[in-house]
């Protein structure tokens, strides 16, 4: 069942985003000049909720997507101003992750900040939760972040999949890269341990294993150990997969990506996006390369995972139906803008962008006339240098003098609905378009 | 212009012609293997589908990926030849007629005038004028635009290309009538001396028409036109084809896996699963009354911008099975949620449950097929084979399954499974027009659906 509940934005000391952006500006160099992919973009991501961000081509939603992780190609990119910041969790205190009503049975609370140890200080605007920017994280810490904490889906799972790995070897890498304690643990390795075994078994359980290791691990008086690593390596990459409806787990580990079918595949990245139990998900177009009748089992499996783990969700999709299905809020973008933010069922009752409109009624419907469907004239601007005028410029049905001259900023106009566009804009009412009114 | 008039005047235009008849095409790849390549089976891509698709007409020919749409696609354009059956172009209305009673006809009067109805008709036997006078009414439109346009060469080489082939225009002429098609899909003179790089997605598609239009067809097939592009464009595209179709009384062959798209520019629609058709007829009707399983699936799946909000999108369980070995009866009854013990069940879906289940499957070790619906499973120990057995004849297999076998028997360590024999489920009538392939009588499918 895919429905649109309402959750509540998880506890009561928490703080209610778990990640938000601000002005984010990233810029390309070109031959021609300064391409402005994503261009001052603000939101936030609330705790459990799944935020859309919908656009077409070349919007910019996917750049936005890739830069919470540092996954940008920077340079040449430029990152021209603009911060991520992300509010990690941690087990809870109170019940040690198997659930209670302190942590909304999900095992995870916010985790405080260290310099103030969760009483509010500077450093965290006195939420007293850990404030982490993501931007401009050092590699070493990112790292930590990526694929435990904050964990993506890709479009193509056939390209993101590497086609050289069994999908065990894959999945594998999640858990010695943020589980190695936990590996260490199964195969009898405590903590304190510093003798041979424990060293040669932490370097295989960090991934930091060459072939001396391998020797050394071979042989028996730690091959028992060893093995003991490997079988619990090999449960926990199972049970990750079984969280994900497949049904065969233990022999799919062995399995290439190329013997696998696409929906099969992208449960694959699923299961490896969830295995660390991450805060944030992105899921950038997760199913557009796969079948309708595919996709609606994905989404319901993402859906449902979500709603047992109250993982936050930033789901990138250029398709609107959908959206509309699976979002709890949706952000807009347009030429490397957000437009429109709000609640989904705000934003498709009452649409206020001309663009969101253009867009809406641009879908296919059994009601749509043959021959007359609302397509936007024109084609997306290029970024290159744009002027300082509102970016649907030039396609936008109702625009005015006023939009060629000044870029209109996100604004309020409802409650939890914010629309840039003069249209709504009460003080500028002389010069200011109108929905009534047409242009040309 | 001179030319263009000519060949209109040439063909004569009715509308109640058919433009293109689609009989029992089959299309099947070999599998080879060994040393010496021997054929050891055949991927069924497209087996036996037959539809006529009218002038001025759009019919729409949807289904998941892999279920032979767009191989069908290629075998009406002429692009590849089918294995089986024939495409015919060009026949009149009661020329439809005469050549379904000459197939029904073995006798060998029909089959020397089906040879020579052939000869005339028949896409895959036509010499000569005939052959030119079909390549040039029917043209494709290709998904990726970045694919099917050469990138070496300038919009007016692309566009004018079928014209200079076909001797229609040279020079200045031929510049004015590029000029021309370039206006027809929203292009201009400035695009003439243009690379296809230098276009958007939705210009590449448009180029992509104005080649096809060029030589005034009859049929263009449309591969997936608009899957590469975003809404606002395709919204651009879709009325651009509409627009072409009503002032030139062009047919299309619409293939697409969107069916919103295919609600909104199709009258006519075809499901297809694996390589059959699983119900056709009037795009409406179908929409309203879906008579197939497999339709119901997909209309389901999809959600519809103007659905109420509590609407759920219900997915449809398991994949696509093996088009190498497709299954009996009903092809879709692995898979569908309402079928019935006649349904076709065979030792195969004994063999893709096994699969899907822990432990059982490591122990079969092979299969002694008497035929499709009856067989024994070797397996290594005996436990293992009255443990197969066992289940067999419990809950835990489909319930219409259950009712279908008819034996099931241990000897040794092997079972041995018989099930009841059933023929193929063939196309039958809903309503006017309206045809599926599907056991279940719609008065008592409604309730059952979903």
């Amino acid at each position: 069942m895919l429905d649109m509940t309402n959750r509540p934005s998880g506890l009561a000391n928490s703080p209610a985003t778990i990640a938000s952006v601000r002005d984010l500006t990233v810029h390309f160099p070109s031959k021609r000049g300064m391409v402005h992919a994503v261009d001052r973009v603000s939101f936030e991501i609330r705790d459990g909720e799944t935020l859309g961000l919908v656009g077409e081509t070349g919007c910019g939603k996917s750049v936005t997507g890739r830069s919470f992780l540092q996954l940008l190609p920077i340079p040449p990119g430029i990152l021209a101003q603009g911060t991520v910041t992300f509010h990690p969790h941690a087990r809870c205190g109170a019940c040690a992750g198997t659930g209670c009503d302190a942590c909304n049975s999900t095992g995870r609370r916010p985790a405080a900040c260290p310099s103030c140890t969760g009483a509010g200080c500077a450093q965290c605007n006195g939420s007293g939760a850990e404030t982490v920017e993501l931007l401009r994280l050092p590699e070493d810490r990112i790292r930590r972040i990526r694929g435990d904490r904050i964990a993506m889906i890709f479009q193509d799972p056939g390209k993101a999949l590497n086609p050289t790995l069994t999908i065990g070897d894959q999945l594998s890498e999640v858990f010695l890269q943020h589980r190695t304690e936990e590996l260490l643990d199964a195969a009898g390795i405590g903590p304190e341990d510093r003798g041979l075994a424990a060293r040669l078994l932490g370097r295989l359980a960090s991934q930091r294993n060459g072939s001396i290791d391998n020797l050394l691990l071979s042989l028996p008086p730690l091959r028992g150990k060893r093995n003991l690593l490997l079988d619990a390596l090999r449960n926990n990459v199972a049970a990750a997969l079984a969280e994900t409806q497949i049904a065969n787990p233990y022999q799919i580990i062995d399995r290439y990506p190329h013997e696998l079918s696409g929906g099969m595949r992208q449960r694959v990245m699923i299961a490896q996006a969830l295995a660390c139990n991450p805060d944030l998900l992105i899921a950038d177009e997760p199913t557009t390369a796969l079948d309708v009748t595919v996709q609606a089992r994905i989404l319901e499996l993402i859906k449902d995972l979500q709603k047992r783990r109250q993982t936050s969700v930033l789901y990138i999709s250029h398709d609107l139906s959908l959206v509309r299905r699976i979002c709890d809020r949706v952000a807009v973008m347009y030429a490397g803008r957000v437009v429109e933010i709000g609640r989904t069922d705000r934003i498709f009752r009452n649409p206020s962008h001309p663009y969101t409109r253009g867009l809406l009624h641009a879908v296919p419907t059994a009601a749509t006339k043959r021959g007359q469907l609302m397509a936007i004239k024109g084609t997306v601007p290029e970024l290159v240098d744009p002027p300082p005028s509102c970016r649907f410029v030039g396609r936008c049905p109702h625009e005015k003098a006023l939009c060629r001259s000044k870029n209109p900023e996100l604004a309020q106009i409802a409650d939890e609905h914010s629309v840039s566009c003069f249209i709504h804009d009460a003080a500028g009412a002389a010069d200011a378009p109108s929905f009534d009114e047409k242009t040309q | 212009m001179n030319a263009m008039n000519d060949v209109s005047s040439k063909v004569d235009r009715r509308a109640d012609d058919v433009v293109l008849a689609v009989r029992n095409v089959k299309k099947h790849y070999p599998i080879r293997e060994g040393v010496f390549q021997s054929v050891v089976g055949h991927v069924k891509a497209v087996d036996g589908v037959s539809f006529d698709i009218r002038r001025g007409e759009t019919v729409g020919l949807v289904g998941e990926s892999g279920c032979g749409k767009s191989t069908l696609g290629r075998c009406v354009s002429g692009l590849s030849d089918p294995t089986g059956g024939g495409v015919y172009f060009g026949l009149s209305k009661a020329e439809v007629a005469r050549l379904d009673t000459l197939l029904a006809d073995g006798s060998a009067a029909a089959q020397a005038e089906l040879a020579q109805m052939e000869r005339r008709h028949r896409i895959d036997r036509l010499e000569g004028a005939a052959q030119r006078h079909f390549r040039r009414n029917c043209q494709m439109v290709f998904q990726d635009s970045f694919a099917s346009l050469n990138p070496r060469q300038l919009v007016i080489d692309i566009v004018g290309r079928p014209l200079r082939v076909y001797r229609e225009a040279s020079g200045d002429a031929l510049t004015e009538r590029v000029v021309s098609l370039l206006e027809q899909v929203g292009l201009g003179r400035h695009h003439l001396y243009r690379f296809p790089h230098q276009f958007s997605g939705g210009q590449r598609q448009r180029i992509s028409i104005a080649r096809a239009l060029a030589l005034d067809p009859d049929l263009i097939v449309l591969d997936e036109p608009t899957s590469a592009l975003d809404v606002s464009v395709q919204a651009q595209i879709l009325n651009l084809l509409y627009e072409l179709q009503r002032d030139r009384g062009l047919a299309y062959l619409f293939v697409t896996h969107d069916l919103s798209v295919v609600h909104h520019m199709a009258d006519r629609l075809v499901t297809m699963y694996l390589g059959r058709v699983a119900e056709s007829g009037d795009t409406n009707t179908v929409f309203e009354t879906p008579q197939h399983p497999y339709t119901r699936a997909l209309i389901a799946a999809k959600p519809d911008l103007n659905d109420d909000e509590g609407r759920t999108m219900q997915a449809l369980e398991g994949r696509v099975p093996d088009p190498a070995r497709p299954p009996q009866g009903c092809r879709f009854h692995t898979r569908c949620a309402v079928a019935t013990p006649m349904c076709g069940w065979e030792v195969d879906d004994v063999v893709r449950w096994l699969e899907s289940s822990k432990g059982v499957f490591d122990a079969l070790e092979g299969v002694d097929r008497t035929n499709a619906f009856d067989a024994a499973l070797r397996f290594s120990s005996e436990a293992a084979a009255r443990n197969l057995a066992s289940t067999l004849r419990s809950d835990a297999i489909p319930a219409a399954m259950q009712q279908a076998l008819e034996d099931v028997t241990v000897s040794g360590g092997a079972v041995r499974v018989r099930f009841r024999e059933v023929p193929e489920v063939e196309l039958t009538e809903r309503g006017p027009g309206h045809h599926a392939a599907c056991l279940i009588n719609p008065s008592h499918s409604s309730s059952g659906a979903n």
